[in-house]
């Protein structure tokens, strides 16, 4: 797939908006003519970093959450190190240094003949999901996506109400029950699978989200013969396939392939995973 | 305080000449980008045009394609990250036919870092790039320094004697220019410098990472899948200012290429007057990648300002500190002190 070639921008925080669970999104705005993410694909992401000296010395990769035709954009977060708690804090009109968009391995758009997508979203790892949601819906395609999505508790789950408004159907699990199944996201996920088998209905999935569960989703999927994409984060210092940080152990002509550059989305059976 | 040197009165940006020289290698600035740091050159060509950069080193080669460590390679720590990439590359061979073209046709200068996994694969390497021989590499910088290869690579590393075998071989094998890349984690710099000059190497770069290690405490295990790696980023640049200066103090005629944590014309400027001739840009590659010629553009401005009118004229310059006067136990009568 050809992908417009990264840049790097300085844009500004336009709003931080506190969502419950200790997530934020952070929107900002960068050039508008062109906006560098305008033709932004679900899993591509871009690297941030604030104007704060030397220190935590690399920026931070982020999926890009929405991003329009003007420069503005968005993504999400939660405080978990030293950047992101930085990110976390800034205010409107602060300059961010943007470089994107980066990674060329994407999320597929659904069809309207074609299988199922089931969006397999934890914690973080929501918003190139909740981007290929909207997207599906914008193409009239809601109905050929679903999204499972599990946290700790209902408040670990974010941005239903853009789902809802999609008219996207959603399966929720968490573990204390709070909402939806009482479990990991893996509970409604094997009771999909078991009914698109039992209906001979074809399935994909995508999933994106913290490591656990990306490794039992996989484990799922190739169980169930349900292609499969995981959308990986990895720790990189410069997202554009210089540092080599990133590598994610394949199976193929190489042991290792690069989240920044050939991925963030690997096919599942690809991963060498134990 | 001691009041701050003016050479000349400040100048007009565009008075100061940074031309400079590396040896007998001419460059046009002394911001070039570190090994490592900078991939093969290509992957920044969407953010700036290379030939605003004096040079560059690629990245590490070996005469035969590496795939690299384990997860986790990096992680990052206070100004600085931890890295143990393995030495991945893409070999000697493919170095020449499928990056070499492209770097050359740039017109800066090429420096090809290499590297073997013993003695004898070194000098293999060497050979294999001699190929490279008017063709567009300019220097070979040999690293006899990178932390993350495991067989008997340390002693290349630390010990002056072996350092001198293995330079004398492989500038034997060669028509390129070798420049050695030290390790800080040898005991006496100025003595492996000695070394190495004397075995024909024509200059060296310092400093390469400093082996560390990061805990994470939650899982009791290292950060790194193989325990240690190499630090570096800003948290580095004084030891790399100390080690530059010890070697030019002991060897004023080497030339010296300092990196260690470079991310201002400040920075350089400390570098090339603590006795760098040239200097490379490696960790803040990473977040900023058209920060050479940022860098190239501060020191252009600082010089100016502090009335530099060219990077020779402030190589390994520095003063020491005047002394205090004599501790009494009684202040001079008032009149008498000078």
């Amino acid at each position: 797939m050809v992908t417009p070639s990264p840049s790097q921008f300085r844009a500004r925080v336009v709003d931080t908006r506190a969502l419950v669970g200790g997530y934020f999104v952070l929107s900002m705005e960068g050039p508008a003519q062109p906006a560098p993410l305008a033709a932004v694909i679900p899993g591509q992401f871009v690297m941030l970093r604030g104007e704060w000296g030397r220190d935590p010395i690399n920026p931070r990769a982020f999926s890009v959450l929405d991003s329009d035709g003007d420069g503005r954009f968005s993504v999400m977060l939660k405080a978990y190190g030293r950047g992101t708690a930085r990110l976390c804090a800034m205010r409107s009109g602060e300059p961010v240094t943007v470089t994107g968009p980066l990674g060329q391995g994407t999320f597929v758009s659904p069809s309207a003949h074609g299988p199922t997508q089931l969006l397999v979203a934890g914690g973080v790892g929501l918003p190139p999901l909740h981007l290929q949601a909207r997207r599906a819906a914008a193409a009239g395609l809601a109905s050929r996506v679903e999204l499972l999505y599990g946290g700790r508790d209902r408040d670990d789950l974010v941005l239903l109400t853009d789902f809802e408004g999609w008219g996207v159907r959603m399966h929720l699990a968490t573990e204390d029950g709070s909402l939806g199944d009482r479990g990991f996201v893996t509970v409604p996920l094997q009771r999909r699978l078991q009914a698109a088998a039992d209906a001979g209905e074809a399935l994909q999935i995508l999933a994106c989200g913290p490591t656990p569960m990306l490794r039992a989703v996989r484990a799922m999927g190739l169980r169930h013969h349900v292609p499969t994409f995981l959308c990986l984060e990895e720790e990189m210092a410069c997202g554009f396939g210089v540092c080599l940080g990133c590598a994610v152990p394949v199976y193929g002509d190489k042991p290792y392939e690069y989240c920044c550059t050939e991925g963030p989305v690997f096919e599942a059976r690809r991963v060498r995973w134990s | 305080m001691t009041a701050p040197v003016r050479s000349a009165a400040s100048l007009r940006p565009e008075q100061v000449e940074l031309a400079c020289r590396f040896g007998s290698l001419s460059l046009p600035h002394p911001i070039m980008t570190a090994s490592g740091c900078f991939a093969y050159g290509d992957k920044f060509a969407p953010f700036f045009d290379l030939r605003r950069i004096a040079g560059l080193s690629t990245k590490g080669i070996s005469p035969r394609p590496r795939p690299g460590n384990p997860l986790p390679r990096i992680c990052e720590t206070a100004a600085g990250m931890l890295n143990s990439i393995g030495l991945e590359n893409v070999g000697a061979q493919a170095f020449l036919s499928e990056k070499l073209p492209w770097l050359a046709e740039l017109g800066i200068s090429v420096w090809v870092n290499f590297f073997g996994e013993d003695m004898d694969s070194y000098v293999e390497c060497a050979r294999m790039l001699d190929a490279g021989h008017d063709r567009g590499i300019d220097v070979l910088e040999m690293n006899i320094s990178c932390p993350n290869i495991k067989k008997g690579g340390i002693e290349f590393g630390t010990v002056p004697a072996v350092a001198h075998e293995l330079t004398k071989r492989c500038v034997q094998a060669t028509r390129i220019p070798i420049v050695v890349k030290l390790s800080p984690n040898a005991a006496d710099l100025p003595a492996m410098a000695q070394a190495v000059a004397e075995a024909g190497a024509v200059g060296v770069s310092l400093i390469n990472t400093i082996t560390g290690m990061a805990i994470d405490v939650r899982t009791r295990q290292p950060r790194l899948a193989t325990t240690y790696g190499g630090l570096s980023g800003p948290a580095i640049k004084p030891i790399a200012l100390r080690m530059i200066h010890q070697v030019h103090r002991a060897m004023p005629q080497l030339p010296i290429c300092g990196m260690g944590g470079i991310t201002t014309g400040e920075d350089a400027l400390e570098f090339l007057m603590a006795g760098a001739s040239c200097v490379q840009v490696g960790t803040a590659n990473f977040a900023q990648p058209a920060i050479g010629p940022s860098i190239r553009d501060e020191l252009r401005d600082l010089m100016a300002e502090l009335g530099i009118a060219r990077p020779a004229d402030v190589i390994g310059c520095i003063r020491p500190v005047p002394p205090e006067p004599a501790w009494a136990s009684e202040a001079p009568e008032p009149g008498s002190a000078s």
